[in-house]
């Protein structure tokens, strides 16, 4: 048989193709449980991470169990409010918001042609008196996205974590390896009159990241977005 | 055994390393030797991929159409990587590590010593020496990465494995090994010692 032919050429390749896309979504299908079941730990010790109950790598030895355990033991209430800042549902049992379901609510909160309905912003109270929120937005490369938490009086943030999709090692990926990044949050106020609600730029109120400048304004423009969309619920608790 | 299938296997572990004498996947090599707990995730992936996606293609070998024989084997290469990668993300013991090596992984693909040696060996040979070449060129790039990471990971964090082993003793762990520069360097010494002993690979 003529291996050379354009025929032949485009069978073969239309072939092979649809063989491994076939066998891939097979994979990727059989597989995703047990995949979300280790996202939704590895959220759970992300929040955490943000409350301040251990630092992440204290939290990366408990098992999925553990974490699952912990979270439970330690949430005081877990709800969605919408952009009033009024709650519109109890979040039941162990529910969490990993990257994405924060897509979908990250589209409602910015409107368009993505958009599926109203935003629904999770609120996560922890016993020892933090609250966590996430944000999400663009990174360089792909998505980012974190969770800080906010002390009880509202404005004063007590800690903050960052994951992200594939930003590059070394530079964009410090906002999540660098643990002296993440701590600058610790104890600064959120100006949540302001739509800069933080200050993330060089040499600003967050020092951003030498060498990421994308990765950086990203991280700015999401942890803006995002809490300036719980600006009402953060004032309606001072009051 | 027959001797042209034990030089297959042993050839690329040493006299061939991929690294230090193809100087194939230098790049991977800098990037996921800071712990040993990631190089050896990252060997035993990059073996699998290297090994299987050369059988399939062995196996397929008279039937690519020339003028696409690159693509076909992206094809494959391809899918391996996201096949390790999704079994990895599946495990509550790989998980951390996938997060860690993060990008890499799915990098694999862009190391030079897969299509290289599928290119080279896989496509001329028949299924069973080939998969025996993946497997042996993984390992022989998998050999120099723990030897690497086995320093980086005790010099940079005074521990193996996360084991403490030199932090007790009042070691500061020293950060230039951490980063990617000191592996380049070590590379650099790993090269010379082979040199000198494998009097052959000296230029005139």
């Amino acid at each position: 048989m003529n291996t050379n032919s354009n025929l032949y050429t485009v069978i073969y390749t239309t072939l092979i193709v649809v063989v491994v896309a076939a066998l891939l979504a097979f994979v990727s299908q059989s597989l995703k449980s047990r995949q979300d079941a280790n996202e939704k730990a590895e959220t759970i010790s992300q929040m955490l991470t943000a409350a301040q109950y251990g630092s992440k790598a204290e939290l990366d030895k408990l098992s999925n169990t553990q974490k699952l355990d912990k979270y439970a033991e330690e949430i005081e209430k877990a709800f969605v409010i919408d952009l009033e800042g009024n709650i519109v549902k109890e979040l039941e049992g162990i529910e969490v918001y990993g990257p994405k379901p924060l897509k979908r609510q990250n589209y409602n909160i910015k409107g368009g042609a993505n958009k599926t309905g109203e935003p629904e912003l999770p609120v996560f109270i922890f016993k020892n008196g933090r609250t966590v929120v996430p944000i999400y937005g663009a990174g360089l490369w792909g998505p980012i996205w974190g969770y800080i938490s906010f002390e009880a009086d509202g404005m004063t943030m007590g800690g903050a974590y960052f994951d992200h999709e594939s930003e590059t090692a070394g530079l964009g990926a410090k906002i999540k390896d660098d643990p002296s990044f993440r701590a600058q949050f610790v104890g600064k106020t959120a100006n949540f009159a302001d739509a800069n609600v933080i200050d993330l730029s060089k040499g600003g109120q967050i020092d951003a990241i030498s060498g990421a400048t994308m990765t950086s304004k990203g991280l700015d423009a999401a942890i803006d977005t995002w809490l300036a969309a719980y600006a009402k619920y953060f004032s309606k608790e001072e009051e | 055994m027959d001797a042209k299938l034990k030089e297959t296997i042993l050839n690329p572990i040493f006299k061939g390393n991929p690294i230090t004498v193809l100087v194939l996947g230098i790049c991977s090599s800098l990037a996921v030797t800071v712990t040993l707990k990631g190089a050896l995730v990252m060997t035993l992936s990059v073996i699998v991929v290297c090994g299987i996606s050369s059988l399939i293609l062995s196996l397929l070998r008279n039937t690519i159409p020339g003028r696409v024989r690159i693509i076909v084997q992206l094809v494959v290469v391809a899918m391996m990587v996201i096949l390790v990668d999704q079994v990895l993300k599946s495990f509550e013991a790989t998980y951390a590590i996938d997060k860690q090596l993060s990008v890499y992984i799915g990098l694999i693909i862009t190391n030079c010593i897969v299509m290289g040696r599928i290119e080279a060996f896989a496509l001329g040979n028949k299924p069973w020496p080939s998969f025996l070449d993946g497997v042996a060129n993984g390992a022989g790039y998998g050999l120099i990465l723990i030897v690497v990471a086995f320093f980086r990971e005790l010099l940079g964090s005074g521990t193996l494995f996360g084991i403490d082993i030199l932090n007790r003793f009042g070691y500061v762990p020293n950060n230039l090994v951490i980063l990617p520069p000191f592996a380049l360097i070590l590379l650099g010494c790993i090269v010379w010692v082979q040199r000198s002993i494998q009097k052959d690979l000296q230029e005139k």
